[in-house]
């Protein structure tokens, strides 16, 4: 951010919040006479926080004006006007704060004991301090029932986040998110699939970590029911910061490093070298022709054979070369936040830059955000916020992944143990390349590029600039009853350039891609709502409103082949250039409803209803049948069977509840024009003919009915012990039924799929959350969070319903002998693929040859893992803090790629079987050929994808108060976090078990992704 | 209280009342602006007929990879060159079947039954579009066997997701019978006019292709089934093939686009194309024969050794370390290459040529199947190959002096007629791969000798067919009766060893 628009930004504010000096306030906090040591102190609406001491005292300097909040685990939280007062003594009382009030859908707050169903708070402490650069990735292990994947595919990635299990096969799975009220657009811009290719990055990760407020994760269909077709995966909720009434401009700066290093998973065999069938390359002809193959012969460091480029090395081991080709990441991460306030208007402002090299050489991330947010009370009635955040962001050459086309991963982690990477540097000015400028080959295949041409010379850049933006009105008419209307915006352009650059062996002569997206969504809200106590034992909260929703996708490109001039990496340069264009359109009106009855303050009763309309469902064909709109409703009970029924005195608070609610999810909604059949024209004709043809590779259907989701939950909220052990239980039965997708036929139908509302699949499960705190003295606490949730997806019937043994497929590896398939009886995303053949005794049986053989198409298992576990745990000593979390999966699949190329190529450790003696009736000199026949055979390189990971570690040191007295600041902390720290346990052979290649609906298939990494952060943050 | 509770269900019914609306402007907002809802037949045909000259994808690896390596036309040392060895790449020997129902399958299917239906075009369009659906689907069957044909390519017209697989003696009857009606319908009027790249819409040219194409589905059953090919045959010759000059090809372009371009030139074009393939030679079989013959080709197929004055084919089946013990070349330089002249992105790409025609005419006057002479067809067919390369570039002239002269050194042997057809059919259709595999696969000839690389899938013999994906089987539940009816087992490498209907 420049200086100057800083220094204005600064000024403007001081001049609407004349600067005063902060005061000190002092004070002990008591509990029936006796201190309470650790004491969360916070200035309202601000970060400016302290712990009390051993004694019960604090200091802290607030502003004017402020208020001071109290908490502590099992007390009743209190407030303090400050007003004039030097010196605050408090006294808190043991009982649990059961006036919790929590967002929920639209917006609108609740308290905590009337709902009728599973929301869930993240505290997103540590989210800016052991940061991800997806800050989604850091609820990984924190909710039961939300399983975050990250996959491998770089510092820019995207990231997979699942709740409660999958709904759709074809359609996203991800929740909706929104910030502060406004849905945002989290499309993944492209993706890896079998062929290779690259991640264009998701929505969610823009956000800015330090400008969460909070988060609330609405797990199922009833918590999420008013967003109609939005609802079945889930909703995340983000709040952000805002400012609040002080005196002066609160000023906080934070600073992080981070540094990040490769997990190097991989241990493949160092005693045999480059060549094939048991012999060492001779001439440079065969060094080519012997590509990336260690059949050689056993390592000898003291004799020399030739390699690639003519010249004899040792034919030894030659160290390592993950470490000689990958660097360590670096981030810096700076951010500024000013507050500020009077009665009637208050602001938060922050400015941050996160600047990151990844891993992978020449690539990186760049990300400035900005966030206003103001609110403002502009008469007794009418209040109004006003937010927006910008965000821009550049990431460097994103890592292509799976297929070898241009994937530096792939070449750098399949090298014989006998050739030094470095040997590929080629020319020192020019990575990669050779003395002619050209990619310098190191093997016969074209296909497998030099990974320093890969990582140095191939372009594949994008810049995102993005305005998410907000304003609201609420205006409170009489009593209870009030207006509230809302617009939101969430607007970005999407600039990539990809560059296969002039030389590359398998395009000689290059090919460019430039293309520029827009992509819009903006909504518009309207609701009526009233609240009021009828009696002191019956309260009433209704609401009603609409929402239009209308979103916009363009993009304009220009690419081709072959440059002209050589080198010349500009797009009027080629030789053939074609323009490429897209543009979609669509839109979504709602009408909605919801009542809650409180009896008793202790019963609750509340319904919602929707009715969404979809333009992408109503034909543009006339007489065309199907409808174009689906209705939504949820239904539930809640009991706070404490408040209504004497219970035995450990138990401070217990709650039942039971709701119903039908959903449904994005797929349909946001894919228009699938109805009819199109014809498209190829604009550049041929020899002066215009050409059209078909532009449709799915097959229309002009019956598509949106999907529909039932979901039964059952809930059990439980306090004890005055707040020392929590227990949170949830079970939950959900059905899909008439899951949009495009579902495989056969291609000989014309056509690769056909979009159909598909049969039936089923999520059964629980999630249960238990909080706990052990130990608890004056000097130290100790606190532990335990989640566990099952979740047993079935696919129950697909598209014919006579038949109970279809499947249909939704994906399939590079080597071609695994698939993901969506098999009925089955959970979903099934690795699927041939076994070995077997005799009787499970014996495997060779053929003529002495080759074992593929056999029988089998389902190994799902890819995504039924059970998650999740154990957090925080140690705090005085001023200091120590947390870590431990996250695991249990009960998935995977199938790598990566190992089966091991097979095929000698690499892995199992291949060196038989190298001198032979296998059965093969020769030693042709044991390639057994492992080769591996290679094909699925079941080898399927693994268990279950993982326990130290996925945190974070420490943390307040300035005590006492020190902070005598400082000009009002606040210092200093920590240090680490992500992703260790794999406790993994199943499979060489490869990290959470290392797929992209965030859609093949799960379980992995192919050289950019390895996993660990990340070390250093945080400074003083409040002034 | 009353009162708020009325005002509120008040504008809730307000709200219900509205809902008709809630659609307004949907069906408008739901038509995309950059695609049509119907359109021009020439469009589509000329997209048709450009889709079934197919891609970079398909050439490279059915054409080039796969049969020209088998026919030892080309040869190479390179590994991945799987024809070569006989080794078995799923997705090579699967890449025309993957390609083409989606590419031109699809489309031609939706042109026939909108001329069908009568909604666009004429009937002369239909005659046309069913002959030249005869020309996408036999390439098909011949290179796989039983396929999907009646019920393929209607996923949308007619809602199969999962056709049948027909047998390919069904396929070549129903085919032949198009073939005839399609002629039937061609009239003087109407057809494509230039949309057609063929002959620009010449109803006379559509006739006589469609009787070639009669001819060359009709002797395809020789062994077969004689007496049905027989009749076919004679049908063809009396409706009257393809006239010195009449070539069925396509010419293409540098581009812009991939469909503009000759997919060949893509691969083998080293100053246009976008592959950069320098792997295949000359085939020493290839180029030996034309050597043997004297046969002014070899200056217009090669291109000298880099390591050479004169040409030299490189022996099939060997790779680098064997080339080493290799008396005629030890470097992939001491070989001929294609002459770039021949294979540019904008090179034309032959469907079926006069020379193919004319020699499978000679070959029914051998049989006995008409009445005229072997000799002249023969010829014919010679003269006209060679001049067909004059399509290719400026450079190449045949003088007709030159075809004399081979004329005379290589003259007509009846004794060995079938032979002599059969090679030269074989030197006739370099580049066609597919009409090459499948014309020696019925004659067998040329004899070639197969190589026997370690560990080839076929046992050292050369495959009989290109391998169906394997994929096909676990989406379609069809296929797995085609295997069956065709005796090919689980294994699919072992499928290239067996014959197609046809081939007895």
């Amino acid at each position: 951010m420049s200086k100057k628009l800083l220094t204005t930004l600064c000024f403007a504010m001081l001049l609407a919040f004349p600067l005063v000096a902060q005061q000190t306030v002092t004070g002990t906090v008591t509990s029936d006479g006796e201190s309470l040591i650790g004491v969360n102190i916070i200035e309202k609406g601000t970060s400016n926080g302290v712990l009390t001491d051993l004694d019960g005292n604090y200091s802290i300097k607030v502003g004017e004006d402020a208020t001071l909040v109290f908490s502590y685990t099992g007390y009743e939280t209190q407030e303090v006007a400050v007003g004039s007062q030097t010196k605050i003594d408090v006294q808190l009382s043991a009982g649990v704060n059961l006036d919790e009030v929590v967002v929920t859908a639209l917006g609108i707050q609740k308290e905590k004991k009337a709902l009728t169903y599973s929301v869930s708070e993240v505290d997103p402490a540590g989210f800016a301090e052991a940061r991800e650069m997806n800050v989604v990735n850091s609820l990984s292990g924190k909710v039961a029932g939300v399983n975050v994947s990250t996959t491998a595919t770089g510092a820019a990635g995207s990231s997979r986040v699942v709740i409660r299990g999958n709904n759709s096969l074809s359609g996203t799975n991800q929740p909706l998110y929104v910030v502060d009220g406004i849905p945002i657009d989290n499309t993944n811009l492209g993706s890896a699939g079998m062929w290779g290719g690259s991640d264009g990055g998701d929505g969610i990760s823009s956000i800015n970590p330090e400008d969460i407020e909070s988060i609330s994760v609405l797990k199922g269909a009833s918590a999420a029911a008013l967003y109609g077709y939005r609802s079945a995966n889930g909703v995340v909720l983000i709040n952000t910061k805002s400012g609040s009434k002080r005196k002066g401009i609160g000023v906080e700066f934070n600073t992080s490093l981070r540094t990040e290093s490769l997990i190097n998973t991989y241990d493949f065999q160092r005693e045999y070298g480059h060549g094939r069938n048991g012999t060492a390359p001779t001439t440079v002809d065969q060094a080519l022709e012997e590509q990336l193959y260690a059949w050689g012969e056993p390592l000898d460091g003291n004799r020399n054979v030739m390699q690639f480029d003519g010249v004899e090395r040792p034919y030894g081991d030659a160290g390592d070369n993950i470490g000689r080709f990958y660097e360590t990441g670096l981030t810096f991460i700076n951010t500024l936040t000013l507050t500020g306030g009077s009665d009637k208007v208050n602001f938060r402002f922050s400015a941050s830059n996160l600047d990151n090299s990844d891993i992978m050489p020449n690539s990186g991330l760049t990300r400035r955000n900005f966030s206003l947010r103001t609110n403002a009370q502009l008469s007794d009635r009418l209040s109004a916020t006003v937010s927006a955040m910008y965000v821009s962001e550049l990431a460097d050459n994103r890592p292509r992944l799976s297929d070898s086309p241009g994937n530096a991963n792939y070449t750098a982690w399949s090298l014989p143990a006998t050739i030094n990477v470095e040997t590929l540097e080629g020319d020192p000015d020019k990575l990669g390349a050779g003395a002619d400028g050209t990619e310098l080959q190191f093997n016969d295949n074209v296909f497998v590029t030099n990974p320093y041409w890969a990582a140095h010379q191939f372009d594949n850049d994008s810049k995102k600039d993005r305005l998410m933006g907000k304003v609201q009105l609420r205006y409170d008419i009489v009593g209870g009853l009030y207006a509230r209307g809302r617009m939101g915006l969430d607007r970005f352009t999407n600039r990539t350039r990809n560059l296969t650059p002039y030389g590359t062996a398998y395009s000689p002569r290059g090919q460019l891609s430039e293309g520029q997206r827009e992509v819009q969504e903006l909504n518009t809200e309207l609701l009526l709502g009233y609240d009021q106590d009828l009696t002191d034992n019956i309260t009433l909260s209704l609401f009603a409103g609409g929402n239009q929703q209308r979103n916009f996708s363009e993009s304009i490109g220009g690419s081709g082949n072959n440059f002209n001039i050589p080198f010349l990496h500009a797009i009027g340069n080629l030789q053939n250039q074609s323009v490429n264009y897209g543009f979609s359109e669509w839109q979504v009106n709602s009408l909605f409803g919801s009542a809650e009855v409180g009896l008793m303050r202790a019963i609750y009763l509340n319904g919602t209803y929707r009715n969404d309309w979809f333009s992408t469902l109503t034909s543009p064909v006339e007489g065309a049948e199907g409808d174009n709109n689906q209705g939504y409703y949820s239904a539930g009970v809640s009991a706070v069977l404490s408040d209504l029924l004497v219970m035995p005195r450990t138990i401070d608070f217990l709650k039942l509840r039971a709701s119903y609610a039908t959903g449904s999810g994005p797929g349909v909604a946001a894919s228009p024009y699938q109805l009819n059949l199109t014809y498209g024209i190829f604009g550049q004709g041929h020899l002066g003919q215009a050409l059209g043809g078909i532009t449709n590779g799915s097959i229309p259907n002009s019956n598509l009915i949106p999907l529909l989701t039932k979901e039964i939950e059952f809930g059990l909220d439980m306090r004890m012990f005055t707040g020392r052990l929590g227990i949170d239980l949830t079970y939950y039965d959900r059905t899909t039924e008439n899951d949009i997708i495009s579902a495989a036929v056969s291609s000989t139908s014309g056509f690769g799929s056909k979009i159909v509302n598909l049969g039936e699949m089923s999520n059964k499960g629980i999630e249960l959350l238990v909080t706990g705190t052990p130990i608890k003295t004056q000097d130290f606490s100790w606190d532990i969070n335990l989640n566990y949730a099952y979740n047993d997806n079935q696919v129950i019937s697909l598209l014919d319903p006579e038949n109970d043994e279809e499947s249909i497929r939704g994906g399939e590896s590079r080597t071609r002998s695994a698939y993901i398939e969506h098999v009925e009886g089955l959970p979903y995303s099934q690795v699927a693929g041939f076994a070995y053949v077997r005799d009787e005794a499970g014996e495997i049986v060779l053929d003529d040859n002495g080759l074992p053989q593929q056999g029988e198409f089998t389902h190994f298992g799902t890819g995504v893992a039924p059970t998650m576990v999740g154990f957090g745990s925080t140690f705090r000593y005085k001023n200091f803090s120590l947390n870590f979390l431990i996250d695991s999966r249990w009960g998935g699949k995977i199938y790598s790629a990566t190992n089966a190329f091991a097979y095929l190529r000698g690499l892995h450790k199992e291949t060196l079987e038989g190298r001198e003696t032979g296998i059965g009736s093969i020769p030693a000199e042709e044991v390639e050929d057994y492992y080769g026949r591996i290679y094909s055979i699925t079941e080898q390189f399927v693994y268990d994808a279950d993982y326990i990971k130290l996925r945190q570690i974070q420490f943390t040191y307040n300035l005590p108060s006492s020190v902070i007295a005598n400082l000009p600041i009002s606040g210092l902390n200093i920590g240090i976090g680490a992500r992703n720290v260790g794999i406790l346990y993994s199943a499979a052979d060489n490869i990290d078990p959470e290392s797929t290649y992209n965030v859609g609906n093949a799960q379980g298939l992995e192919m050289f992704g950019v390895p996993a990494t660990r990340s070390v952060q250093f945080n400074l943050g003083v409040r002034f | 209280m009353k009162q708020l509770f009325r005002n509120i269900t008040l504008v809730a019914v307000a709200l219900m009342l509205t809902t008709t609306a809630c659609d307004d402007g949907f069906a408008e907002l739901n038509t995309n602006p950059n695609a049509a809802i119907e359109i021009n037949p020439n469009f589509q045909f000329s997209w048709i007929q450009l889709r079934t000259s197919g891609e970079r994808y398909e050439n490279w690896r059915a054409v080039l990879i796969y049969s020209s390596t088998m026919m030892q036309h080309l040869a190479t040392t390179c590994g991945y060159w799987s024809g070569d060895k006989y080794f078995y790449n799923a997705g090579y020997s699967s890449s025309l079947f993957d390609r083409q129902y989606t590419q031109a399958v699809k489309d031609i299917q939706d042109l026939i039954a909108t001329l069908e239906s009568g909604a666009a075009g004429d009937q002369t369009m239909l005659g046309m579009a069913r002959i030249w659906r005869t020309v996408i689907f036999h390439r098909l069957t011949d290179m796989y066997g039983d396929i999907p044909y009646s019920e393929s390519g209607k996923g949308f017209i007619e809602g199969i997701d999962f056709p049948a697989f027909d047998s390919q003696e069904f396929i070549y009857k129903d085919m032949l019978k198009e073939l005839e009606e399609g002629i039937a319908q061609i009239g003087d009027e109407g057809g494509f006019g230039s949309a057609d790249f063929l002959y620009g819409g010449d109803p006379a040219k559509w006739r006589r292709f469609g009787y070639s194409m009669m001819l060359r589905l009709g002797m395809r059953m020789s062994e077969a089934d004689p007496a049905e090919a027989q009749k076919w045959v004679e049908k063809a010759i009396q409706g009257g093939t393809l006239q010195a000059g009449e070539d069925a090809f396509i010419e293409h372009t540098n581009g812009p686009e991939g469909i503009n371009r000759n997919g060949i030139g893509e691969v083998l074009d080293l100053a246009n194309g976008s592959a950069g393939e320098q792997c295949p030679r000359l085939s020493q079989t290839f180029v030996d024969w034309m050597k043997d013959h004297n046969d002014p080709r070899l200056d217009i197929i090669g291109t000298l050794p880099v390591n050479g004055t004169e040409h030299n084919g490189m022996p099939n089946g060997l790779d680098t370390e064997t080339l080493l013990d290799n008396p005629t070349g030890t470097t992939a330089d001491d070989f001929s290459t294609v002459n770039q002249a021949i294979v540019k992105v904008s090179s034309p790409l032959m469907f079926l040529t006069v020379a193919e025609s004319e020699l499978l005419l000679a070959e029914a006057a051998v049989r006995g199947w008409h009445s005229g002479s072997a000799q002249q067809h023969y010829e014919n067919g010679i003269r006209a190959a060679m001049k067909n390369w004059e399509r290719f570039d400026a450079s190449i002239v045949v003088e007709d002096a030159v075809i004399d002269q081979y004329l005379a050194d290589n003259p007509f042997d009846e004794a060995n007629a079938m032979q002599q057809i059969g090679e030269q059919y074989w030197a006739a259709t370099f580049l066609n791969e597919y009409e090459t595999f499948s014309n020696w696969r019925r004659t067998g000839y040329p004899e070639l000798t197969p190589v026997d690389y370690p560990n080839n899938v076929t046992g050292g013999t050369i495959p009989v067919r290109l391998v169906l994906p394997q994929g096909e089987l676990g989406v379609n539940p069809n296929m797995q009766e085609a295997l069956n009816r065709q005796s090919l087992g689980t294994s699919f490498p072992d499928h290239f060893t067996v014959p197609v209907w046809w081939d007895k």
